[in-house]
């Protein structure tokens, strides 16, 4: 039913390109989540999609139909905003209906869907309030109830929990996951934060600078990143990375290393002699900052992220990282594949033994 | 102050404090209602009495001769009529004109768009005494003067208002608007049901300084009108000065009280708004 595809986008603003050439297939019914740092693009692609910020150049196609030029009302889409942008001089049910009114829905047929929809939301006593009544998260669910009563092809939400506090973000996150199987049509979902991306998305969207790093599941942009940037965006905290002698680049995740006393109590193709610098118990893991014995004061450190809690600060031990968990990246930052360049790949891990 | 605690120092020093807070409150007040008090009580002395010394506050003998002549002999009305026409006309009409205005600067990007403001605000500093000649010769050539279209026509785009809207309007967030167009809302029905109440205290505020400029307009109906028919009521009262010899301030004061009545009561009626139009927020 609703699926996005977009072709050759391009938008600029004045003398500014925020995306240029940028191709994007979204499948019907996936929850996409576009996740970036600011300024990355992620909205500026979101108000394209929705056509409020049209495309400067490209095409824009949902459902298989081309809307580039069409009105951002007559896309079949439904917008949730940072800010829920509820019209503050109009009912709850004002707010709701008024999108139906202007999709000349007649008045039976009105009351039935906004009963209906205020029901699945938990709005239903509260229609007759004016929003400046409503909490921060009911506000919320009226601008979720005005997008779902219009019965969008295309859901589309730009940071809708990032003005909750974070207990109730958690459970409108586990709410919108529902809502998405229920509903079972497209959501393009806008953030920064990549806990929500991870926890939420059927497809991750990253993207850096208006240029796409990768489209992914999130079990595939966590274990196989593309190049750098997604290695380290995806994961807390970051996956660490240093330059090997070659000038290629090595990445290992923090909670894939094994700390040990001894040098050979596992087996592991890296292995380093560190020193703990800081320890943070967290609960159920414990993060660790190292720097590699012999290295200068000021020199990188490492993260290493453990569920044992064994070594306190100051501690000399061994830093292990298997090889299956090893990731090398070229000069340009991107991903070396065992698979698509065996070549390289075995130079990086020859390198790696003189490291 | 001795033998006092330093809290009961303290709360002496607060009611003083009050007390000479309400002395000055209460003198601003005399300042400005004294002259309204003057104008009516002095609307009901006879002749002779006003010219008294020294001067009685309140009227020894009651009469409604000023309100006579002012009715019977100015035939006040009919003036009234003009005033109202012009008025409601130009209200009507800048509502139309000023608040599309205001809401194409306040949320549009259109080419030029800089410039045109820049000339709406330039209208703003011109005064009206630089441009009503060339403007008189206007209407002369198109044959208008013979009516009250000079009265009204000129005034209909306002820079005041456009500008105070347009304030008003920048402070509503682009995404509501945003949010009404995805819910496939005209520009049209977005201005009328989303922005323009979400900014009603500024358009009460901008009809009600409106009215009070055209109400009690002077300047420029003078220059405007040669006809008697076309006169508002401010030239109108004006004429109390010389209709019999000297100044009988019954008869002018009269005058002035029906003129500044609607003025007086419409904006008791609104206060409320205009204070709120001053100091609006938004919602967050």
């Amino acid at each position: 039913m609703g699926q996005i595809e977009l072709k050759n986008i391009g938008k600029t603003f004045g003398q500014t390109t925020v995306l240029e050439n940028l191709d994007l297939t979204i499948k019907d019914g996936e929850f996409a989540v576009l996740v970036g740092a600011s300024g990355c693009g992620k909205t500026t692609l979101l108000r394209v999609i929705a056509g409020i910020g049209p495309a400067t150049s490209g095409e824009l196609y949902i459902d298989g139909e081309e809307v580039s030029d069409l009105e951002p009302g007559k896309r079949g889409i439904a917008m949730v905003f940072q800010n829920y942008a509820i019209y503050p001089n109009m009912t709850v049910k004002g707010n709701i209906e008024f999108g139906l009114k202007n999709n000349k829905v007649p008045k039976a047929e009105r009351e039935r869907l906004i009963a209906e929809v205020a029901e699945s939301v938990g709005l239903t006593e509260y229609l007759k309030r004016k929003p400046n009544q409503l909490s921060g998260g009911q506000r919320q669910r009226v601008a979720l109830a005005r997008a779902m009563v219009k019965k969008p092809k295309v859901f589309l939400m730009d940071e809708p929990l990032s003005n909750l506090d974070a207990k109730l973000r958690v459970q409108m996150r586990s709410e919108l996951i529902e809502l998405h199987k229920k509903l079972k049509t497209t959501f393009v979902y806008v953030t920064h934060d990549q806990t929500e991306a991870m926890s939420m998305a059927d497809t991750i969207i990253l993207m850096n600078k208006g240029v796409i790093q990768q489209q992914a599941s999130p079990e595939v942009i966590y274990n196989d990143p593309n190049n750098i940037f997604t290695a380290q965006f995806i994961g807390t905290p970051p996956m660490n990375i240093l330059k090997m002698s070659n000038g290629c680049y090595l990445g290992y995740r923090p909670e894939k290393v094994v700390l040990t006393a001894e040098e050979n109590e596992v087996e592991a193709v890296y292995k380093k002699k560190v020193q703990i610098i800081t320890r943070e118990m967290l609960g159920s893991e414990t993060l660790y900052k190292v720097r590699y014995e012999g290295e200068k004061e000021e020199a990188n450190t490492f993260m290493v992220k453990s569920v044992e809690d064994t070594f306190g600060e100051d501690e000399h031990v061994w830093l292990n990282v298997a090889l299956e968990n090893l990731y090398f990246f070229d000069k340009g930052e991107m991903r070396i594949r065992e698979n698509d360049n065996a070549e390289d790949y075995a130079a990086c891990v020859e390198c790696l033994k003189g490291e | 102050m001795l033998g006092l605690t330093k809290k009961q120092r303290r709360n002496i020093k607060r009611t003083s404090l009050n007390i000479l807070e309400w002395i000055f409150k209460l003198a601003v007040c005399v300042m400005f209602l004294f002259p309204f008090y003057w104008m009516v009580i002095t609307s009901f002395k006879p002749y002779l009495e006003t010219l008294q010394f020294p001067p009685t506050l309140w009227p020894e003998t009651f009469t409604l001769s000023g309100y006579f002549t002012v009715f019977e002999e100015l035939e006040v009305l009919r003036y009234i009529k003009n005033t109202l026409i012009v008025t409601g006309s130009v209200i009507v009409l800048q509502f139309l004109v000023n608040i599309p205005a205001a809401y194409a600067f306040a949320k549009w990007e259109y080419k030029g768009k800089g410039m045109m403001w820049a000339i709406v605000l330039a209208t703003f500093m011109i005064p009206g005494q630089l441009t009503f000649m060339t403007i008189y010769y206007m209407f002369a050539d198109w044959g208008i003067l013979n009516s009250l279209l000079p009265q009204i026509l000129p005034t209909i785009a306002s820079a005041f208002s456009i500008f105070m809207l347009r304030q008003n309007f920048k402070q509503i967030s682009d995404e509501v608007v945003e949010a009404a167009r995805l819910d496939n809302a005209s520009e049209w029905k977005i201005l009328w049901r989303v922005m323009v109440p979400m900014a009603k205290s500024t358009v009460i505020t901008t009809v009600l300084f409106s009215f009070i400029g055209h109400w009690n307009a002077y300047f420029w109906p003078l220059v405007m009108t040669r006809n008697e028919e076309l006169k508002p009521i401010t030239l109108a009262i004006d004429r109390l000065k010389s209709l019999e010899q000297g100044m009988n301030y019954t008869d002018i004061m009269a005058g002035n009280v029906i003129l500044v009545l609607p003025v007086v009561i419409l904006f008791l009626l609104a206060s409320k708004k205009i204070i709120q139009a001053m100091a609006y927020r938004g919602m967050k």
